[in-house]
């Protein structure tokens, strides 16, 4: 070993002149990105790492049913069939629903994709005693998919599945369930450990090389079912790069041609030299979720209301250097739910005072609230100093506010626990934001009160006959048109009712070298990786 | 071995640790004597001094609110008018926090070698003084945890325990009390075997009294010597800790956490985010310093 | 000596199994929920609950301490919660590169201090002794992952000379002794070095002093012995103390390295536990921590048995 390491130091310092500056001229175009994830995202079908995970290892190497439309840059992004060319919900029973697969597309590893493997993937999930049951990846997605009752094949083309109650929302739950090859697990003596390290799905990009913690290597799948999407760039090369300030190094030292979410105040040096910042906004809410537990302050709209006003969102805006954009409610007022609250969220310091004063509270007689934070997270933005910054802008009105700091991941579990939870007794409130891509994620899992833990992330037990009532109908409607002006209706009566502190929409900065051309920045979570070219 | 292996080694303190003393007021007069010729340990007591008085004096020293943050200061370099060191990625004042940020990062340095002094000095006690098994169960339990590299031990309880001020005095706390309690055992047990001791018990002295009039006063110069040493381990790792997020928690000022905090903006204000650091590195300094020049002086060897 | 040598490796056991234990209950101490590290925040319980029975993690603790011992005693260290994948497999990459990045510190350090060390002892009070010692105390006392930044900011930030972060284009995987690579090893070395190279330094100067007053080297010199022999006899006197210092310094760069590690986001086992922290997942925080005071237990045995061999005075009861 060291006889060994010391003739590589004495070659080593032999070489270092002749390789100095020369780099290794290759015909092959390759695209280099940084991620923010600590490690790469699962790979052998369901990622982890939430939707950075989907974005990177999920709709690269794997397809679900039905896929989002990322192709646009100018309008919120849909879905559109995937590894399925039809869904239908029947006539008679709202519940079942009939998909159409699309023949002829074959997984990376040669083999058919028919409705025995739509199946077996589900049983992946769902079956805890068939023999492909993969605990870590039901523990990815089952969350994501809460309304699936039953399954079954109806012939090599055809899957039905059955809801448990009428769910209009269905489809979007099919885009998180990803098929991976069944032929190529069983070659593999059925080791999902080994299959993450050679995954074999049906997306554009294949996987080589996996090297935990470091890289993942994905390339083109020349035989990809829609020729409009094989990939133009030979390789990509995904590295985990947790921390901004190490993935702007990394950017403006060369060493990743493109890095998620850079640190915003490196953002003027990066343009200084030429790189550019892509941004966009995206169905994402950064916000305060309020306890709504009997005893809560939050139960008093004025107060809900002053802290709503109090929040200097163009402050925070100079904060981010322009990478956010001011919440006026829950979903982006180009949302198809925003609807019409006359709750306008605006900075009026002076209403908030008038209000806290209503309630009771002022500067000197402040309310004392405790809100659990977490230093970093998936899309928690720049959780300190924006954190930070509520707590002053809400001094000024008459909010005194305490931070309980955690790690995301405890964050998460205080989360999933609710308020009432005894290891969340004095806190009034936490800031985890979300996504809100579907009628679910977006409103369904906080606001209806069948969703009080531990059924759901009501974390504030929060209940409301009224919302109740609209959501349910909404999830029942079928018409996308009727559906739209229910959660409109949904949407205007939370913000009316300031059911949440919000703050912030995040614009989903990237930064990339000048050399990459092609890609559109969709306004999604989920970004398309195929059309881009290194140049 | 003739020194220490000293900061950050927490090597085994070995057998001589005897100081040679004769008369105790002859001798601490000598001390005090030949600390007074030694400018150099002088001028980094008077550093630490100041590091000390500015600390406990901040609110009345620091020109402006700790936690007061302006979006338009934001960054500021330093040695703009009012911002003598420029400001923070929050726009609050630099001086002020690092003036403030001495109270958690000096308590957090401090208070664990304080603790583990007092418990490592009784388990020592214990263990020198009973011998036997008692010697036996303490010292080997000590062995264990020789058995890790001091930063990994560290790193480990706290990782364990979660972020926090206290979690990380505990941590500390724990990875100090071995080499403390090992010097004590070793310097009592060798008293405990001379003959003045011996003959203190058969005249029927209690083990009481035994301890306080003849064990303790050997054994507290070169623990508290040893402890000096520890102090600037200590506030580097706690500082450490507070730099990988499990110490101090935001926003309050810690020299550790503010130049974790600042770490993002080293491409923007490089020279800001640097301060903290320094403030560490004198307080280490001095206290290496100060531990140097208070061995001369007693003239105990280690 | 053979009797030495066993009776040491005997005495090694029992700190072992003593190592073990803590390990263990540090991960039962942790708050929280263990399964946090792969079970996202909506998967329903029966889902987690199975997980748990999956990991053992239902069972009684003492029970799951005598699994996880007789696990870890064939080498299974078990599966990482985050990833699924061996973490056997995952340190011992971890594991190469901390060692490389080791290696190369105690390259730059080890020389160094003893140089420093032994010419400061040798001019024991001159200025040069003074200068030697300065710079010892400077390199006990800084905090080093300050002087990482510090570093990244004069060569990465200001300069643009040295890359700031990482192992170079190819990761571990590809790593190779030219200067595409080597150049992302010169920082996080230099800075590694630092403390090492004080401690050493102190070590072998207040070692060779000692030596210098002794009777021997002026009976030596009065022989009319030449100076480099003196020299020569010095040294070979300060050997086995500057080899145990050295040892215990390569103990602790193994161990000792997480925060360069995190500064520099070198890929070695101080990132990975970092990571195992962020992310609790405790059977890599327990693998990690595990393989690295074996290393140090280990370090230390050989280190002692090295010591006498080369001086027999120094055997202990």
């Amino acid at each position: 070993m060291i006889i060994r390491f010391l003739k590589g130091w004495a070659i080593a310092v032999l070489a270092v002149g002749a390789f100095f500056g020369s780099a290794a001229a290759s015909a092959e175009t390759v695209l280099r990105i940084g991620m923010t994830a600590s490690d790469i995202p699962l790979t052998a079908g369901q990622p982890d790492n939430g939707f950075e995970g989907y974005r990177f290892t999920g709709y690269t190497i794997y397809d679900a049913l039905i896929n989002w439309d990322l192709s646009s840059a100018d309008k919120a992004s849909d879905i559109r069939p995937g590894l399925a060319t039809e869904w239908s919900v029947s006539e008679n029973d709202p519940t079942v629903w009939t998909i159409e697969l699309r023949q002829g597309v074959k997984f990376h590893d040669g083999s058919d994709f028919d409705a025995d493997a739509v199946i077996w993937n589900l049983d992946k999930i769902f079956d805890e005693n068939s023999p492909q049951y993969a605990p870590d990846q039901a523990a990815q997605v089952r969350g994501r998919i809460t309304s699936l009752e039953s399954y079954r094949k109806v012939d090599d083309d055809t899957v039905e599945i059955t809801t448990k109650e009428p769910d209009s929302f269905f489809p979007y739950q099919l885009t998180y369930v990803l098929y991976s090859s069944p032929a190529h697990w069983e070659a593999l003596g059925g080791d999902w450990n080994a299959f993450s390290g050679k995954p074999s799905g049906t997306g554009p990009f294949k996987a080589v090389n996996l090297v935990p913690r470091e890289r993942l290597e994905l390339v083109p799948n020349p035989d990809y079912w829609d020729q409009d999407r094989i990939p133009k760039t030979d390789r990509i090369v995904l590295m985990p790069i947790p921390e901004a300030s190490a993935r702007t190094s990394a950017l403006l030292s060369g060493q990743v041609d493109w890095i998620e979410a850079p640190a915003p105040d490196a953002i003027p040096r990066m343009e200084a030299q030429g790189f550019s910042i892509v941004t966009n906004p995206y169905p994402h809410i950064w916000s305060w979720h309020l306890s709504r537990v009997p005893d809560s302050p939050w139960n008093d709209i004025r107060v809900r209301k002053a802290a709503n006003l109090a929040v200097d969102r163009e402050g925070m805006k100079v904060l981010l250097r322009d990478l956010m954009e001011p919440a006026k409610g829950h979903v982006l007022p180009s949302s198809p739910w925003f609807g019409q609250p006359s709750f306008d969220l605006h900075y009026d310091p002076d209403e908030a005072k008038r209000l806290m004063e209503e309630a009771g509270y002022s500067k000197d007689n402040p309310l004392k609230v405790t809100i659990k934070i977490s230093p970093s997270g998936s899309g928690q933005m720049q959780p300190l100093p924006m954190n930070e910054f509520m707590q002053e802008t809400l001094k000024e009105v008459g909010f005194d506010v305490a931070f309980e700091v955690m790690e995301w991941e405890s964050l998460l579990s205080h989360w999933r626990a609710g308020a009432g939870d005894q290891i969340n007794k004095g806190i009034d409130g936490l800031n985890v934001s979300y996504a809100t891509v579907d009628p679910f994620s977006a409103f369904v899992r906080f606001m209806q009160s069948s969703q009080i833990p531990p059924n759901g992330l009501n974390w504030g037990h929060f209940s409301d006959p009224k919302l109740d009532e609209l959501m349910t109908r909404a999830r029942a409607t079928f018409d996308e048109t009727k559906r739209n002006e229910i959660l409109a209706e949904v949407h205007t009566y939370a913000v009316d009712e300031a059911l949440f502190v919000w703050v912030a929409h995040d614009v989903n900065p990237r930064a990339m070298s000048p050399n990459v051309q092609g890609f559109v920045q969709a306004q999604n979570w989920f970004q398309d990786l195929t059309p881009i070219r290194m140049e | 071995m003739a020194e220490p292996t000293g900061a950050t080694a927490l090597g085994t303190p070995a057998d001589d640790t005897v100081p040679r003393r004769t008369s105790p007021r002859g001798y601490w007069t000598n001390v005090a004597k030949r600390l007074r010729r030694d400018k150099l340990t002088l001028f980094f007591a008077l550093l630490l001094a100041l590091v000390f008085l500015s600390a406990i004096f901040a609110p009345w020293l620091a020109p402006a609110d700790p936690y007061a943050t302006s979006m338009l200061k934001r960054l500021t370099p330093i040695g703009t008018p009012g911002y003598p060191l420029g400001a923070d990625e929050l726009g609050r004042d630099m001086l002020t926090r690092l003036l403030y940020g001495g109270r958690l990062s000096l308590l957090m340095g401090i208070l664990p070698v304080v603790n583990a002094t007092v418990a490592g000095c009784i388990l020592g006690l214990i263990a020198g003084f009973f011998g036997g098994r008692v010697n036996m169960a303490i010292m080997r339990a000590m062995d264990v945890f020789y058995a890790f590299p001091s930063v990994l031990l560290a790193i480990a309880i706290a990782g364990a325990l979660g972020a926090g001020v206290v979690n990380t005095i505990v941590s500390l706390t724990v990875v100090f009390i071995p080499p403390i309690t090992r010097i004590t055992e070793s310097v009592t047990t060798r008293i405990r075997k001379q003959d003045f001791v011996e003959a203190a018990r058969a005249t029927g002295a209690g083990n009481l009294s035994l301890i306080r009039v003849h064990v303790l006063g050997n054994v507290l110069a070169p623990v508290l010597i040893y402890a000096s040493s520890l102090v600037s381990i200590s506030i580097i790792l706690a500082a450490g800790l507070s730099f990988l997020g499990l110490g101090a928690t935001p926003p309050e000022p810690e020299w550790g956490l503010m130049l974790n905090t600042l770490r993002d903006a080293i491409f923007v204000s490089p020279w800001v985010a640097v301060v903290p650091g320094v403030m560490i590195f004198i307080t280490s300094m001095s206290f290496n310093m100060l531990s140097d020049g208070l061995r001369h002086a007693m003239d105990v060897r280690m | 000596m053979t009797a030495y040598v066993i009776r040491r490796f005997l005495y090694a056991i029992p700190i072992a199994l003593g190592v073990a234990v803590i390990i263990f209950s540090l991960v039962h101490i942790a708050p929280g929920d263990p399964l946090s590290a792969l079970v996202p925040a909506d998967a329903p319980s029966s889902v987690v609950e199975r997980l748990r029975r999956d990991y053992g993690m239902d069972r009684p603790v003492p029970a799951q301490f005598v699994l996880w011992l007789g696990r870890t005693l064939s080498g299974d260290l078990g599966v990482s919660i985050a990833t699924g994948r061996p973490v056997a497999g995952e340190l011992t990459r971890a594991v190469a590169n901390t060692l490389l990045l080791a290696v190369c510190a105690s390259l730059i350090g080890f020389p160094l201090g003893i140089l420093l060390g032994g010419v400061a002892g040798y001019f024991n009070g001159r200025a040069i002794d003074r200068i030697a010692t300065a710079t010892a105390i400077t390199g006990v006392s800084v905090p080093h992952y300050w002087l990482g930044m510090l570093l990244v900011i004069v060569f990465s930030v200001e300069l643009n000379l040295l890359p700031a972060m990482g192992m170079g284009p190819g990761g571990s995987s590809a790593w190779s002794w030219d200067w595409t690579h080597l150049r992302h090893l010169v920082l996080p070395a230099v800075t590694l070095s630092v403390i090492p190279m004080g401690i050493v330094t102190r070590t072998v100067r207040a070692t060779v002093a000692e030596i210098m007053n002794e009777d021997f080297v002026e009976a030596l010199r009065a022989k009319g012995m030449r100076e480099s022999q003196v020299v020569r006899h010095v040294a070979k006197n300060a050997a086995p103390t500057a080899l145990a210092v050295i040892g215990l310094q390569l103990g602790y760069l193994l161990g000792g390295s997480i925060l360069v590690e995190v500064v520099f986001a070198w890929p070695g086992t101080g990132f990975m536990l970092n990571t195992a922290i962020i992310r609790r997942d405790l059977p890599l925080l327990q693998g990690t921590i595990l393989v690295l005071s074996m290393f140090f237990v280990l370090v230390n045995l050989l280190v002692d048995i090295l010591q006498t061999m080369l001086d027999p005075r120094m055997q202990r009861a």
